[in-house]
């Protein structure tokens, strides 16, 4: 995406991304991607190929066929800096295991534009994503809430 | 396992957090914003030569936490805010206290308060957890 700050976009283009449903698909956490992963967090494999629940903030956006970038994107990103995390809400029904193909499913679930007293503008988007085994069974739920920082940062 | 209301769970130690862990991570999220791997643009941005850590790894610490004191897949859910950036060479702790117990079909299960520790009133992740209690 342009490294440029945009114009903010119209309140009722955020609003229109609500529903935003992306591709879906499979996807397996390869041996190696969770080696590295848990390596990152400083932490040991864990055991008999169970992945590190780090894994449940790309695996979610990767297998529903979307990126970070494009994220960004749809919610008119001012910029690469001009978001802020509100909150990542994670919720695990069944441990994932590496090598094991999951369902994943992706969405828009809420987008608005919000003013605080003090005059910062920014739209909260909310994306939530679910990790189903091969048998439909949920084995996990995303939610990440990010700020869309509105003519803040540059 | 014994577990109280009130009871603080063993903190878990990152000594220095790594640069080079951000951007093996930045290449594995296909994350492009450069906050995480390129240190002029943290510069530019007043955090000066410091890149910051992507909000998963500092989650992950929290994770770490967990399982060293419940075990590996004992976490239900987690629920975590970042109020501050966590730089590179920053010395963290991850920290919690039970905050309720409970029982749900037949397992117990601990609510905590979880957080990251800089220092003296310098908490940049907050959150909480569910995790499942073993016998």
């Amino acid at each position: 995406m342009a490294s440029q700050p945009r114009p903010i976009p119209p309140d009722a283009e955020i609003r229109a991304i609500v529903g935003h449903q992306f591709p879906g698909g499979p996807y397996t956490v390869a041996h190696w991607e969770n080696f590295l992963l848990t390596e990152c967090t400083g932490a040991e494999l864990l055991p008999g190929g169970m992945v590190h629940p780090v894994v449940l903030f790309h695996m979610p956006i990767l297998g529903s066929r979307t990126t970070i970038g494009e994220m960004f994107a749809l919610g008119q990103a001012e910029s690469d800096y001009s978001i802020g995390i509100e909150s990542y809400d994670w919720e695990m029904f069944e441990p994932l295991r590496e090598e094991v193909p999951y369902a994943v499913s992706g969405k828009v679930v809420a987008a608005e534009r919000m003013i605080q007293p003090e005059g910062r503008m920014y739209d909260r988007i909310q994306f939530q994503f679910e990790v189903a085994q091969a048998d439909g069974v949920l084995a996990a739920r995303t939610t990440i809430t990010w700020h869309y920082n509105r003519g803040a940062r540059s | 396992m014994k577990a109280a209301v009130g009871d603080e769970i063993p903190g878990w130690l990152m000594e220095s957090v790594r640069p080079e862990r951000m951007r093996t991570m930045a290449a594995i999220l296909r994350d492009p914003n450069p906050v995480h791997w390129d240190r002029d643009a943290c510069d530019a941005i007043g955090f000066g030569q410091r890149t910051i850590n992507q909000g998963p790894l500092g989650l992950s610490y929290m994770v770490n936490m967990l399982h060293a004191w419940a075990g590996p897949g004992s976490i239900t859910r987690l629920i975590m805010t970042f109020p501050k950036a966590v730089l590179d060479g920053d010395r963290i702790t991850a920290r919690g206290e039970v905050t309720g117990l409970r029982e749900q079909s037949g397992r117990r299960y601990a609510d905590c308060r979880i957080w990251l520790d800089r220092g003296p009133d310098d908490y940049p992740l907050q959150g909480t957890a569910s995790v499942r209690l073993p016998d």
